[in-house]
């Protein structure tokens, strides 16, 4: 129906020929024209009109739905769950043609939240690190009794100036940075930001990377890895290929109590809850934990650490 | 994002296919390790190694955790390309012997995956994997419904072009009227 109507060769005749009709209109009579195609030809040719009052609210069909003020949490009813060996054991098989220093595992907690509000942001020291060839750099005079407890906890890089000059020269050789609250006027001054901010490695008070006792700070740090909510998920790596079922279950234990307390936290401010536990690995499927740590049919947990 | 469901049918595809195909066999309980060497391209017959590597190695570590499986790939196009099955005999007390007993080798190059294969349960003994009933009847609902969604897209990708053949003429005459007008 609508192609036969606004069939391009039908219109092009009709309206070359619109004029042609508009003066015969004018010239002879009117009615010689059967009014279905009168109207047709007045309410194409007089557009200009039409423009001027066409409707301007569009359609309620064609409206813009509400945006939904919460991620999406679909029923976990109709998930596939599995306790941790099978899903270790799925994860381990899929990884087995990848180096093995390359592969972690992952884990993603999927939150019950609005999609405004504060996030979940910290930093966590899991019972077994996994990674352990972190260099932090510390801002803080290396002479001093803060630079010298930084050097003993294992700090990279301590230094005032000298870490400046280095880090203005494009010489960013650390994943961490920590400062002294009393250098911190200095480090404002070297106007770093725009070199560090970029990196997430410009301290400020804000994360926590501004610290008084910067000895523990830094021996809290060498193991530890930082994660934040992104859509509504906080992920983070949380072991390494090699680890047996039992170091990753702590490991994954100490992740989501780190995040409850989190949560807890700033339910003031926003209300969450943990939806959904998943597990992955760098180049495996995810695969939904539901809490248990072996299933019925399962294997022996022994075999599952070995390379 | 796709519903839950479409994901759990992708899911248990994968799933299916780590479990079940070639390569699923169980190792008998001396075999304790499995080192591939072969080049990181495939020139000079080292294809069908790295076959080996994506399909067979997969399920079969998944049937054989507890045996180490190594890829070595830093072997040179002209070296050759071995697999090398170590065994250990078990000790009497039942606890794992640590020591090697011996390790026999399978030559790769210019091999393909399935005749690798077939050269490592030759030399272990190993037994294959039957699907179960259950995973025979999994499979089989994939498939249909696998079978289904291709002719369902096909069926729904006609109606959007036809709709959007509709919309494209009605645009252009829109665009032919304005152009009359002005």
């Amino acid at each position: 129906m609508a192609t036969s109507r606004f069939c391009p060769a039908c219109l092009s005749s009709l309206s070359t020929s619109s004029t042609l009709l508009r003066l015969s209109r004018t010239t002879t009579t009117t009615t010689s024209i059967p009014s279905a195609i009168q109207h047709q030809i007045r309410g194409a040719a007089s557009s200009q009109n039409a423009l001027k009052y066409r409707r301007k609210d569009t359609p309620a069909s064609q409206k813009r739905k509400k945006a939904r003020s919460t991620f999406l949490q679909p029923n976990l009813k109709n998930a596939i769950q599995f306790s941790l060996v099978d899903a270790m054991r799925y994860l381990r098989a899929s990884e087995v043609a990848h180096p093995p220093q390359q592969s972690k595992y992952e884990l993603h907690i999927r939150l019950r939240t609005p999609k405004n509000g504060a996030v979940v942001r910290n930093r966590l020291r899991l019972p077994h690190p996994v990674k352990t060839d972190l260099r932090i750099c510390v801002i803080a005079p290396p002479d001093s009794a803060a630079g010298k407890a930084a050097k003993a906890a294992g700090a990279v890089i301590v230094g005032e100036d000298t870490v400046f000059d280095a880090v203005k020269e494009g010489r960013v050789e650390f994943d961490r940075c920590l400062c002294h609250t009393d250098s911190l006027p200095a480090l404002a001054k070297a106007n770093l930001g725009r070199i560090l901010g970029p990196k997430g490695l410009m301290p400020s008070v804000k994360t926590g990377t501004v610290v008084r006792d910067i000895g523990s700070s830094v021996r809290e740090m060498a193991g530890a890895s930082e994660y934040r909510e992104r859509f509504g998920v906080v992920r983070m790596a949380i072991g390494q290929l090699g680890f047996g079922p039992e170091e990753l279950s702590r490991n994954i234990w100490a992740f989501i109590e780190a995040v409850k307390r989190d949560i807890s936290g700033i339910s003031d401010q926003t209300a969450k809850d943990v939806h959904e536990v998943v597990l992955s690995s760098t180049n495996g499927p995810g695969l939904s934990l539901d809490g248990t740590f072996r299933s019925e049919g399962s294997l022996e947990a022994k075999g599952l650490g070995v390379d | 994002m796709v519903s839950l469901p479409q994901r759990m049918r992708k899911l248990q595809t994968k799933l299916l296919a780590i479990r079940l195909g070639s390569g699923a066999v169980i190792l008998p309980k001396d075999v304790k390790r499995i080192h591939l060497r072969f080049a990181k391209r495939i020139e000079g017959g080292h294809m069908g190694p790295r076959k080996f590597m994506q399909y067979e190695l997969i399920r079969l570590k998944y049937h054989n955790p507890a045996v180490s499986m190594t890829v070595d790939r830093t072997a040179l196009a002209e070296d050759a390309a071995v697999m090398s099955v170590h065994f250990t005999q078990p000790a009497e007390d039942g606890t794992d012997a640590q020591l090697t007993d011996r390790v026999q080798t399978i030559d790769m190059k210019l091999r393909n995956n399935s005749e690798i294969l077939e050269q490592l349960v030759q030399l272990t003994k190993a037994q294959p994997v039957e699907p179960t009933a259950e995973e025979i009847e999994e499979l089989k609902d994939l498939e249909e419904q696998r079978v289904k969604g291709a002719r369902d897209s096909a069926r729904s990708a006609e109606v959007r072009a036809r709709v959007k053949r509709e919309k494209e003429l009605l645009e252009q005459a829109r665009g032919d009227m304005a152009a009359q007008v002005a």
